[in-house]
């Protein structure tokens, strides 16, 4: 038996002002919640958990109810980035309170990843830990991840030849561009370990992977090549977009309404959201969500959030806070 | 009607009576300790008291009762010197109109003068006793500063030591800052809980002192709650405070030019 863990506690303050109102994972991309792709993975039956804080329970609580799965949402009762359990500790909690004793799928639910769950879990060797893993190609980004070192590398991603050799969290200093991508499996096995090694790091999920290792546990390791993206910046979310909508081919909600005009300059990556109007404006590379209002404005790189209003706006690289209202007023 | 208000309301009424008293002692400074029936008291008097509230509108289009204005410098002195300078042109010419009269143009003088020195020296005073009431609990105006920087501890210290009605009750920076208080005001966290914190600290004024990135988001939510807005110079990279907000064909420019003579300043 398996059960699925999303960790969803934190409080996204680096994407602040669109997560002023929604936890990150709630965060619309392609126009869903990143955490409706990761549960659209998840193979049906298996009982998911979702792990947030007090903060932003609420909005979990609504977009469950958006879901036919077994979900149950858990809930920190922490409403401050500083009191937060840490992302080991919330399991820890969930594993010692339920007295979970299967295996445990543990997903992170700022991580949008391309490659098929039910490859991942084919991979899997009963009581054999397994983390995901993906070359992000740039050593100065591989450090701000889990950088893992293989014994045996295999191209084939189903291949049980990769072992994990050495796993190192943020390391200051890398060669290696394998990073762990926040989708690994813990056999119930080793919950207690990870209960254990929590109490003393709460906050270091990959650490869990460091001290299996020191304590001479096997961990394989998943290597795909299929799109992964952490989102936790604006420009790691631009990114996201600009990678899975390709030129050309905005992703425009039926209720949205945009002139022909709008729709001529339309360049790059384009998201617009439910009851979102546009006008006589031009954009590239811009995410609008719910029922915004834009009039003769040129946008590129912007993210707008719920309600804003822009008119005779030209803006380039910003973030809008929900219900913004900007209006190039006249001169008098 | 807020406490602010209230105490510029009872200051405006405080100035018109020592508006019209300079000008009664400016009588009996130049006609004597007396009532002269050449040069009836009560003429004056009535004249003055007309005069006053125009007098008045001119303090006030010259924005020198704003609690957060400091009295004690050179500009408001200058702003107070022109009003009554005003004041004794309308005096002037109100008691020609009344009473087809001129009289002692020394007395003119000595009003001037009485009420230019009176009127500031009781700015001061009322500066005091306004910004005291106004630091007392409950605060007229708590202040949220955005950042944590030097520039932050530099602008506390400041507030503080001309105490200042805007009161900081918290700091709000978009990075992890590790100290826990800059210039004694506590650093309440990021970003994220802007929304709380201006709700449940009743701010009435943010003052951004970093974070350029996340301007057009402060003053959204500043708009949103009806809170006022500053920025510092800084933020933009204006250091050397010799900047000036001016007008370019109607729009609101920040201009900082090259240094030169000060009479250049005339001549642009």
């Amino acid at each position: 038996m398996m059960q699925a863990f999303i960790l969803a506690g934190g409080f996204a303050t680096r994407l602040w002002p669109l997560t002023e109102k929604r936890s990150k994972p709630l965060l619309p991309l392609i126009g869903k919640p990143l955490l409706t792709h990761i549960v659209g993975k998840i193979p049906q039956g298996m009982q998911i958990t979702v792990s947030t804080n007090a903060t932003f329970a609420a909005g979990f609580a609504a977009w469950k109810e958006t879901h036919k799965q077994p979900i149950t949402i858990v809930v920190e009762k922490t409403t401050k980035d500083t009191e937060k359990l840490g992302a080991l500790g919330a399991v820890a909690q969930w594993i010692r309170q339920e007295g979970i004793i299967d295996d445990v799928l543990l997903l992170t639910g700022d991580n949008y990843f391309g490659f098929s769950l039910k490859d991942f879990l084919n991979t899997y060797h009963r009581g054999i830990p397994i983390i995901a893993a993906y070359n992000i190609g740039d050593t100065e980004k591989a450090k701000t991840f889990g950088i893992v070192t293989i014994k045996h590398k295999s191209d084939n991603p189903l291949s049980t030849s990769n072992i994990v050799a050495a796993f190192e969290e943020k390391p200051t200093h890398t060669l290696s561009t394998l990073v762990s991508t926040g989708c690994s499996i813990l056999p119930h096995e080793t919950l207690p370990i990870l209960v254990e090694y929590a109490r003393e790091h709460p906050d270091n999920i990959g650490g869990i992977f460091e001290e299996l290792l020191r304590r001479g546990k096997r961990i394989d390791c998943f290597i795909f090549n299929k799109p992964w993206f952490d989102i936790g910046s604006y420009d790691a979310y631009l990114e996201a977009t600009r990678a899975l909508v390709p030129p050309g081919k905005p992703v425009i909600h039926p209720t949205a309404s945009i002139d022909e005009e709008s729709r001529k300059n339309l360049a790059g990556s384009i998201v617009i959201g439910a009851g979102t109007m546009v006008t006589h404006s031009s954009l590239q590379d811009t995410i609008l969500f719910d029922n915004c209002r834009v009039i003769d404005c040129v946008l590129d790189r912007c993210i707008l959030d719920d309600e804003c209003k822009l008119h005779g706006i030209d803006l380039a690289g910003k973030m809008l806070r929900s219900g913004t209202t900007l209006t190039n007023t006249p001169l008098p | 009607m807020r406490r602010h208000q209230t105490l510029v309301a009872l200051w405006i009424l405080s100035d018109a009576a020592i508006f019209i008293g300079t000008y009664a002692l400016a009588y009996f400074i130049r006609v004597g300790w007396i009532l002269s029936t050449d040069f009836p008291l009560s003429k004056l008097l009535a004249v003055i008291v007309g005069v006053t509230p125009f007098w008045l509108m001119i303090l006030l289009a010259l924005g020198v009762f704003h609690p957060l204005r400091n009295q004690k410098t050179l500009v408001t002195l200058s702003h107070i010197i022109t009003a009554t300078l005003l004041g004794v042109a309308l005096f002037t010419l109100g008691y020609y109109f009344r009473f087809t009269a001129f009289f002692s143009r020394l007395l003119l003088i000595e009003a001037f003068f009485l009420s230019s020195i009176g009127i500031w020296a009781w700015h001061i005073i009322m500066q005091r006793i306004i910004r005291h009431i106004l630091r007392s609990p409950p605060l007229s105006f708590p202040t949220l500063i955005i950042g944590a920087t030097r520039e932050t501890a530099r602008l506390i210290h400041t507030l503080e030591r001309q105490r200042s009605p805007l009161t900081p009750i918290g700091i709000l920076d978009s990075r992890s800052v590790r100290e826990e208080r800059i210039a004694g005001v506590p650093v309440l966290g990021k970003l994220n809980i802007l929304d709380t914190i201006l709700t449940e600290k009743s701010i009435t004024h943010l003052i951004q002192c970093s974070n350029v990135e996340h301007t057009i988001n402060l003053l959204s939510a500043c708009r949103m709650h009806d809170v006022t807005y500053m920025l510092l110079p800084s933020v933009l990279g204006i250091m050397e405070r010799d900047e000036r907000i001016e007008s370019l064909e109607g729009f609101h420019v920040t201009v900082v030019r090259p240094r030169a003579s000060w009479w250049s300043f005339f001549f642009i």
